[in-house]
């Protein structure tokens, strides 16, 4: 970067190319993988973290002063759908929920939108990246939510800003998203406004159809698979068996919605019968499923903290206490809203498990270093660690905390705007007349 | 020849056709209900009436003999709600305390006269929605209900019938379980007007919701009271005032002396009470799955009620991983101690099958509640004098006494037993032996399984 450039972005910081180099100095830094380091300094180059400690050498680069502040990495939600769905009740804004069973060549990166009024936000509050996803969440065993829905697409880990989804991209294809059938005896009727039952017997039949279906499916895959390797005469190429490829190769994991322990335990066998890397999203009840999850080493999206217990006589604190239990049974986890505006909320679902069990330090590597690990981009985002991407919030306080303030937010190194709608409106209504 | 002279000639042919003109069952033990119970009496029966009832008593010449030996008569059983000796009737609707409680209830149109087009969606209480309490069971009563005898063997000489579909369903008749013509099987009509919360969904118009479905009955009741004035003050002098428009809705609501309202937890037991007492009317609650913790409050209301003997049940196909709540539990392990509460208390009540399909499941129900703690004589009662007093007509049912209705139901063994053998059943007089019970024929597919 030649001096000109610098000289630039000194006058107008926010102007500034992603690629930004400065050192942050005076900040105690919150690695998340190490201990912290008070009066810590950070260089980054070229948007990427290229030093971390005590004491770096400015190497020429414009010094940042954050006295006072603290650095953690930026915060990851693991499951929403930020930038694919603006206004929930107008159909036209969602870009969510295709119909049909088995849609593996959705890309949700595609379809997102960086204009979306939600980016700003969400990134206000200290997330920097969000995994959005084609389906909205709630099947896959929850009450009433039989869906249509089995393979949904494939979730995208983007970040919270830039111009195009090209520039939002932290990996697409992070993950697919299969809705995993469910089997349940009650279910909302809108006819009569009233729950229903339908005996067990007849739902289990339905429920095994949907299971055998999904089967086949991965059957057919994988025919194709080994049609395309031994190029049979005759093939054809299919966008939809051709997107369940990297699955099949164990390249891409598919992020499994089963909210209850049934599902859990099918989606643990299908995974294994079909030997593919799985993540469970979303459950709420995980019964005695925690010890095969932790020997198998599959890892879970853990449900919204801030919601009520899912049965009548469930303690008041069931929902808060799900991350604990993860954490107590040793399974990998990170956290998520399942949402699109409320996303800005990720840090406080975290801080209801610290208030329930969950200690720290795990609840602030499930919110940065977990979900990195998961979705394969470690070496990219999740810590403060020479390498990665410099997506940097600095607050005045734990992040956890309701009170505290994000002085500023850096994604890939470029200080980003910090005035969004919600301030905007703020602004707007504290000065009128 | 005088109109009267032919009159009773005619009742006197149909009397002369029937030989021996009366029954006595002699030495048997006599539940009077009204009264202590006689161990060794005799019952004569004549004319479709009680004619004595005693311990000591000679037997006239003209009648027929029954050796009771070994035998208890009890008055006829009487299911409370029912829509036995009713066309077309849906299973009993669980009371639909709230939506989503019973199983969807359809509604009859309001306003369907044949063949014309389907009405559209209700808008307000103006289109009386789901209402049809001009419907009267004595006049829908069919005697070819085939439940009329299966009831009938099990000891059930009548019941107090209604129309359950809709809002205002329609007002009920005290039928009784035998007659070839359905004008012979009705004792008194109206006996009030059967009232449920059926909300018609998201589709079906207005009410909608359980909020909606109560404003609609208030304002009915408070539309048939201004109707009611209206007409009054036309009847009086005409000339220079506008008639009333005629509203057979109203009608229907005037006509009935009383209204029957749904309560199974103890929140609507205490929400039906209010009002009840609102409407200002005499009203009963049916259901009462929960009374167990409202006796006091039902006291104190003095509301008479007829308790379900339908009583919460695991669900059947239920899915095995479900964990059942402790309310659900709770319910199903308490809800038969509800009458050995309310007799406890002192509330005015009686039974009702509400769809339990025989008079075996009927007695087993029944026993269930014995097992909570109801005495036999309060069963009995249950089931005989308080229904009849509940609906004002003890002066002709429900015990056995002098110049009753001749109702009986003769058994071999306790009423409540389960080897218990209903041996006889009068009904208007007239005798009926339940065919000998063959046990039911094992089940094939449980043979070949």
């Amino acid at each position: 970067m030649n001096r000109f450039a610098v000289a630039l972005m000194l006058a107008w910081p926010l102007l500034a190319a992603s690629n930004d180099t400065f050192l942050l100095k005076n900040v105690t830094v919150h690695p998340v993988t190490g201990p912290d380091i008070a009066n810590g300094m950070i260089l980054v180059e070229n948007g990427r973290i290229a030093e971390v400690g005590p004491k770096v050498a400015a190497k020429g680069a414009r010094v940042v002063d954050g006295k006072g502040l603290h650095a953690y990495p930026g915060m990851i939600d693991s499951a929403t759908q930020v930038g694919l769905a603006e206004i929930s009740s107008v159909r036209e804004t969602v870009d969510t929920n295709e119909l049909g069973d088995f849609n593996p060549q959705l890309r949700a990166l595609v379809a997102v939108n960086p204009e979306s009024e939600h980016l700003p936000v969400v990134r206000a509050n200290g997330i920097t990246t969000v995994m959005t996803l084609p389906f909205q969440a709630g099947g896959g065993g929850m009450r009433g939510g039989a869906s249509t829905t089995l393979i949904a697409g494939q979730g995208a880990l983007i970040h919270l800003d830039g111009w195009t989804w090209e520039d939002l991209e932290v990996r697409r294809g992070a993950a697919m998203q299969l809705v995993f059938p469910s089997l349940e005896t009650r279910s909302f009727r809108m006819e009569s406004m009233s729950m229903a039952r339908t005996p067990f017997a007849e739902v289990k039949a339905a429920y095994e159809k949907r299971l055998k279906d999904l089967t086949e499916f991965f059957e057919e895959a994988r025919r194709y698979q080994q049609a395309k390797k031994g190029g049979a005469p005759g093939f054809q190429p299919d966008l939809k068996f051709e997107a369940m490829l990297p699955v099949l190769e164990g390249k891409m994991p598919v992020m499994v919605l089963a909210a209850r322990e049934r599902a859990i335990r099918d989606a643990i066998q299908f995974a294994d019968k079909q030997k593919i890397r799985i993540v469970i999203a979303g459950a709420r009840e995980y019964g005695k499923t925690l010890a095969d999850l932790k020997a198998k080493g599959i890892p879970v999206v853990a449900s919204p903290t801030l919601e009520l217990p899912l049965n009548e006589d469930d303690p008041y604190d069931s929902a808060y206490t799900v991350p604990a239990e993860l954490y107590k049974a040793g399974v990998k986890f990170a956290f998520a809203t399942f949402n699109v505006q409320f996303a800005r909320n990720l840090p406080y679902q975290a801080a209801t498990a610290v208030a329930f069990g969950l200690p720290y330090q795990e609840a602030l590597k499930a919110l940065t270093v977990n979900p990195a690990e998961i979705w394969g981009v470690s070496d990219q985002i999740g810590s403060i660690d020479k390498g990665k991407w410099a997506d940097l919030m600095l607050t005045d306080g734990d992040p956890l905390e309701a009170r505290t303030q994000i002085k500023a937010l850096y994604i890939k190194g470029k200080q980003v705007e910090l005035t969004n709608r919600h301030t905007k409106l703020f602004e707007k209504y504290m000065n009128r007349p | 020849m005088s109109k009267l002279i032919r009159f009773a000639l005619l009742y006197a042919g149909i009397a002369a056709a029937a030989p021996p003109s009366g029954v006595a069952i002699r030495n048997a033990r006599i539940v009077t209900v009204a009264g202590p119970t006689i161990e060794k009496g005799v019952v004569i029966v004549r004319g479709g009436l009680i004619e004595q009832v005693g311990a000591d008593l000679s037997i006239p010449a003209d009648v027929w003999t029954i050796d009771g030996q070994g035998l208890t008569v009890y008055p006829g059983l009487i299911d409370a709600l029912s829509t036995i000796g009713l066309p077309d009737a849906a299973p009993a609707a669980a009371p639909a305390g709230r939506a989503g409680a019973g199983r969807p209830t359809a509604i009859a149109p309001a306003t369907g006269a044949p063949g014309a087009a389907a009405t559209p969606p209700a808008r307000g209480p103006e289109d009386r929605p789901s209402t049809t309490s001009w419907q009267n069971a004595a006049d829908l009563a069919q005697p070819t209900d085939r439940r009329i005898e299966t009831f009938r063997n099990g000891g059930f000489t009548s019941v107090g019938a209604f129309p359950m579909r809709g809002i205002f369903a329609g007002q009920g008749a005290l039928l009784n379980l035998a007659g070839d013509k359905a004008g012979q099987m009705v004792i008194a009509s109206p006996l009030g007007q059967y009232i449920t919360l059926a909300s018609s969904g998201f589709s079906g118009g207005f009410p909608g919701s359980l909020m909606g479905a109560i404003a609609y009955i208030r304002q009915v009741y408070i539309d048939a009271d201004q109707y009611k004035a209206a007409k009054a003050l036309y009847a009086k002098n005409p000339r220079g005032l506008t008639r009333p428009d005629y509203d057979r809705a109203l009608e229907g609501v005037l006509e009935s002396p009383r209204a029957l309202l749904p309560a199974s937890r103890a929140v609507e037991i205490a929400r039906m009470i209010r009002f009840g007492e609102e409407l200002k009317q005499p009203f009963i609650l049916y259901g009462l799955n929960e009374g167990y913790r409202s006796a006091d409050l039902l006291k104190q209301a003095g509301a008479p009620v007829l308790v379900s003997l339908k009583w919460p049940e695991k669900t059947r196909d239920g899915d095995p991983e479900e964990v059942e709540t402790l309310r659900a539990l709770e319910t199903r392990a308490s809800a038969p101690g509800t009458p050995a509460a309310l007799a406890r208390a002192g509330v005015m009540f009686a039974f009702y099958t509400d769809g339990v399909a025989t008079p075996r499941d009927v007695m087993k129900a029944v026993r269930k509640a014995i097992d909570a703690g109801l005495t036999q004589d309060d069963a009995v009662r249950a089931m005989t004098l308080s229904a009849a007093k509940i609906y004002g007509l003890e002066d002709r049912l429900g015990s056995v006494e002098k110049g009753k209705i001749a109702n009986l139901v003769v058994t071999k063994g306790d009423l409540f037993q389960d080897k218990t053998e209903v041996k006889y059943v009068f009904v208007d007089g007239q005798k009926f032996e339940p065919a000998e019970e063959t046990p039911a024929p094992p089940s094939r597919q449980r043979e070949t399984q």
